[in-house]
């Protein structure tokens, strides 16, 4: 039940993404609001819900990104195994923890996807390292972002009644 | 064994849904792959609701600046700047109102130059232009209005992109900035030859396959040369930028300025006319998931 939620809200939060884009700047700067979902799998779900949930909310990234099949979905899970892991040995705390997280998270998205599509892609349409900018652009925005998203992703989880609490102040 | 498998049962699934995407990608990264069914049912279920969600978004910030000049109004504290508070308001929405009537009639006149030509209006309403994925705008006109992949989207300034994938009642437009997208285009003042390719970047192309030896120079404009099989001959595409030519080689190096700011795209024209079986279409969307 709560990786179908968590599939849902992402679609939610993508398709509001898009339509804040197209109002805020037109898209010359972007902002990833999925990164904190798949953050706060890491930090409140269980292994095989967290990681299952972490492949949706993948799916729907390369749904609207665009992105080759399974690329995104392979880096959610890999992204939700290392703030898993980080979670793990060091304490994440309040607003501010769990945006920098998020932050990071969201640059670990993109980047593996700009290396990856490096690797993999056709030569001529392969991504250059030159969007370096726009992906730190996107990380702090993320930041910036990511306490809201984390108020919604709460209230689904109080809705869901499947908060572990004491994860994540 | 099945007690193993048991014991280690979560590591599994876990290692299964990390490897089994990556398999995935590098089966498809080097070829176009088509929509499957569980996509086009979410495309189909995302539209309205993206719709709906900028329907929203748009009454929530439309009344919150107009509850900011209220206010304003307030603060003054006397009906004639009351008074004059609404009118600004007034004209600004004029304004704002005569803007879009200039960028419509500039659609128009597009549209009117070309009669032979068939074009259908459409709004956008989202916007997509993470870098790490597809350069996409998403517009609220799809395959029940007779849209399909590759048909040409264009505004008055020159090309934006052509059509990526189509849902129900909305399309997203693949930009001609993405780096998918390469559009054969010829110098204006010269007929020379060359491609467009685009970076990931709203702000710059790149200038492919021009030779050395041709006459162009910085601020030429690029438009579509019609041999592509996708946009028609004479659309602008951009300007020639920090052109470079190296002692060897055969192509010349240089940048190109978009004729059309992906950025600040409210309306676009979809040219419906002369389009092409989709499958018969080279793959430029390489790395793309989509048709």
């Amino acid at each position: 039940m709560k990786p179908l939620a968590h599939v849902a809200l992402a679609l939610l939060l993508a398709t509001l993404q898009a339509v804040l884009a197209r109002h805020l700047g037109g898209g010359a700067v972007t902002a990833c609001l999925l990164a904190p979902s798949l953050i706060h799998l890491a930090l409140t779900a269980g292994n095989v819900d967290g990681a299952v949930g972490a492949a949706g909310v993948g799916y729907v990234l390369d749904l609207t990104w665009g992105t080759p099949k399974g690329l995104m979905t392979f880096l959610a899970v890999a992204v939700f195994l290392a703030a898993r892991l980080l979670g793990a040995g060091v304490d994440v705390r309040g607003r501010l923890g769990f945006a920098l997280l998020s932050a990071a998270g969201a640059l670990g998205l993109s980047i593996g996807a700009v290396a990856l599509q490096r690797v993999a892609a056709l030569p001529e349409a392969q991504p250059g390292w030159g969007l370096w900018l726009r992906l730190l652009v996107e990380a702090l925005l993320t930041g910036l972002a990511a306490p809201l998203v984390l108020l919604a992703l709460r209230r689904l989880d109080a809705l869901l009644g499947a908060e572990e609490s004491d994860l994540i102040a | 064994m099945l007690a193993l498998l048991k014991r280690y049962r979560e590591l599994i699934l876990v290692a299964v849904l990390l490897l089994l995407p990556l398999a995935v990608f590098f089966a498809h990264a080097k070829r176009p792959a088509e929509l499957s069914r569980v996509d086009r049912l979410l495309l189909v279920g995302t539209a309205p609701l993206e719709k709906v969600v900028a329907a929203v978004v748009t009454g929530t910030l439309e009344a919150w600046r107009g509850y900011v000049a209220l206010r304003g109004s307030h603060q003054r504290a006397s009906a004639l700047s009351r008074e004059n508070g609404m009118l600004r308001l007034e004209a600004q929405e004029l304004q704002q109102e005569r803007a879009e009537n200039d960028r419509l009639r500039r659609l128009l006149s597009l549209a009117e130059s070309e009669p032979r030509r068939a074009y259908m209006g459409a709004r956008v309403i989202g916007v997509g232009l993470a870098p790490a994925g597809l350069q996409l705008l998403t517009i609220d006109k799809g395959a029940d209005d007779g849209l399909v992949r590759a048909m040409p989207v264009v505004v008055a300034d020159g090309v934006v992109g052509r059509i990526h994938a189509t849902a129900g009642q909305s399309a997203e437009v693949l930009l001609a900035v993405d780096r998918n997208s390469s559009i054969a285009v010829r110098v204006e003042r010269t007929r020379a030859r060359a491609n467009v390719r685009g970076l990931g970047r709203p702000d710059q192309c790149r200038l492919d396959y021009a030779l050395r030896s041709e006459d162009v120079i910085e601020g030429d404009l690029l438009v579509t040369s019609g041999t592509d099989a996708t946009f028609p001959p004479g659309l602008p595409v951009g300007r020639a930028t920090r052109l470079q030519r190296a002692a060897h080689g055969l192509f010349l190096e240089g940048m190109v300025v978009p004729a059309v700011d992906p950025t600040r795209l409210e309306e676009v024209l979809i040219i419906t006319s002369g389009a092409r079986d989709p499958s018969l279409l080279p793959a430029a969307a390489g790395p793309g998931p989509r048709p």
